[in-house]
């Protein structure tokens, strides 16, 4: 019983944690402004917390250069199961406007398996929080999945 | 037989760990609310705190390759068996458990575990970040410490006056005291103390604009960087029973007179004033200020909070 009460508790308290790969700050900004009074994303219980350690929502912004490159590796692989994946804005899709440039080593599917993608430059509030929730329903289902395994 | 039995009730259910934990989620749920109607949002349901333990009960814990194993996971069950042992020595109005001669040092020295144990943990977990943090919880110790113990002797005083030692640390003689003479909110010297142990209340528990050792968006939440899954889950459930313990050790100390003679409703009636201390002490601050520095906290609690406190201390003991 326990275990079932964990399980529908995990879609209703999603942490999220926010990685600029080398973002150009607008995503950032959306994502600030999904948390804000007007959009109030506390109320389907999202909170932004501030270490990787205790995220179960990994936002990452940006096209991912080479200078973030192995942070990001390295903070994905501080997040403790189970994890969402979610990439923010078109930039770690598919490179957007820095596509081909030198310093550039997106997009972020060659590093970690992305969950949940919204396009966008920059995507809408609404649109972030659509994905935000039903980044937390996979959430959900990769706890079930994890029990039974 | 019996007494065994009431003793695993004591402990395991009314003034322990069951009454503590649902109130003290009830508290926190109640603040985020609070907080987000007065800054025009819906805000999470009331069992947002709940949803919040649970889901880190089914995270995996990361022990981090620098840590102390044992005293990484020990550490938070250390202080949330401290804080309900503290509870237990706090009467709910007339219905006490375990009084003795000096629980208010007892409880003191239990709430200075409790703080102490994030310490420990946060430097077992061999993190600089709550390398930072726990510099900074030491430093909110010592700023609420001095002013909460200056209370303390105020009310101590107070009530004791008649007694041989002519002063007294036991919360049960301070209620029956309060029962006799009023509550002690309602004499004038001791509104400076009751003032001061306002201001002791959320820096005690590390409420918003005190939270200078959890400041998630300068040091990564600081003393629980490293913590993740159950452990950290056990952290955020002892501030929640944190609350509920500071508000009912304010009601016991300046409103311990107002019981009604039955446990139930003496337990009803603490938990209304603990809501509505929860909203005085912490919502309302948590809206409207933005964090402290470190510095200021200090400064601010050894001066004005520790000066209310003094006054009202010197005023008990030239017998006003």
């Amino acid at each position: 019983m326990f275990q079932r009460m964990i399980d529908k508790s995990m879609a209703k308290s999603p942490w999220i944690f926010h990685i600029n790969a080398g973002s150009c700050n607008g995503c950032d900004i959306e994502l600030v402004s999904v948390l804000t009074p007007r959009y109030d994303a506390e109320r389907l219980g999202f909170r932004l917390t501030g270490t990787p350690r205790q995220a179960d929502i990994v936002v990452v912004s940006g096209p991912v250069t080479s200078q973030t490159k192995d942070r990001l590796v390295r903070t994905l692989a501080q997040v403790p199961e189970p994890r969402v994946v979610v990439s923010l804005g078109s930039c770690p899709r598919s490179g957007n406007v820095f596509k081909g440039s030198y310093c550039v080593d997106g997009p972020l599917e060659k590093y970690t398996h992305v969950d949940v993608s919204v396009g966008g430059c920059t995507p809408k509030p609404e649109a972030i929080m659509a994905a935000l929730a039903k980044a937390s329903e996979i959430l959900a289902e990769k706890r079930k999945e994890m029990r039974q395994a | 037989m019996t007494t065994l039995l009431w003793t695993i009730f004591h402990v395991l259910v009314f003034p322990g760990l069951l009454f503590c934990v649902v109130v003290g989620l009830l508290l926190a749920g109640l603040d985020r609310k609070l907080v987000a109607r007065m800054q025009n949002r819906v805000g999470p349901p009331l069992l947002q705190p709940w949803y919040d333990f649970l889901k880190c009960c089914g995270k995996e814990t990361i022990i981090p390759r620098h840590a102390r194993r044992g005293l990484f996971l020990a550490a938070p069950v250390l202080g949330f068996a401290a804080l309900i042992t503290a509870a237990l020595f706090i009467p709910v109005f007339s219905y006490s458990v375990y009084s003795t001669s000096a629980d208010l040092v007892v409880i003191l020295y239990l709430l200075t575990v409790v703080g102490v144990s994030m310490i420990v943990g946060a430097a077992a977990s061999g993190s600089p970040f709550a390398g930072v943090g726990l510099s900074r919880e030491m430093v909110a110790m010592i700023s609420y410490e001095l002013p909460f113990v200056l209370v303390m002797l105020a009310v101590g005083r107070m009530a004791g006056v008649g007694t041989p030692l002519g002063v007294t640390f036991s919360l049960q003689a301070i209620v029956d005291w309060q029962a006799a003479n009023g509550n002690l909110l309602f004499h004038w010297s001791m509104i400076p103390a009751a003032l001061a142990m306002l201001f002791v209340i959320p820096c005690e528990i590390g409420m918003h604009p005190f939270d200078i050792a959890e400041a998630e968006t300068e040091i990564c939440e600081g003393t629980l960087a490293e913590y993740s899954g159950p452990p950290a889950g056990l952290f955020r459930l002892t501030h929640c029973v944190k609350m509920y313990v500071m508000c009912a050790l304010f009601c016991v100390l300046f409103l311990g007179g107002i019981s009604t003679g039955y446990a139930a409703l003496d337990a009803l009636v603490m938990v209304v004033l603990s809501v509505v201390l929860t909203f005085v002490t912490m919502s309302v601050p948590h809206a409207v200020c933005a964090r402290f520095k470190v510095e200021q906290v200090f400064k601010f609690y050894w001066t004005v909070v520790a000066g209310l406190a003094l006054i009202s201390l010197i005023l008990v003991w030239l017998g006003l």
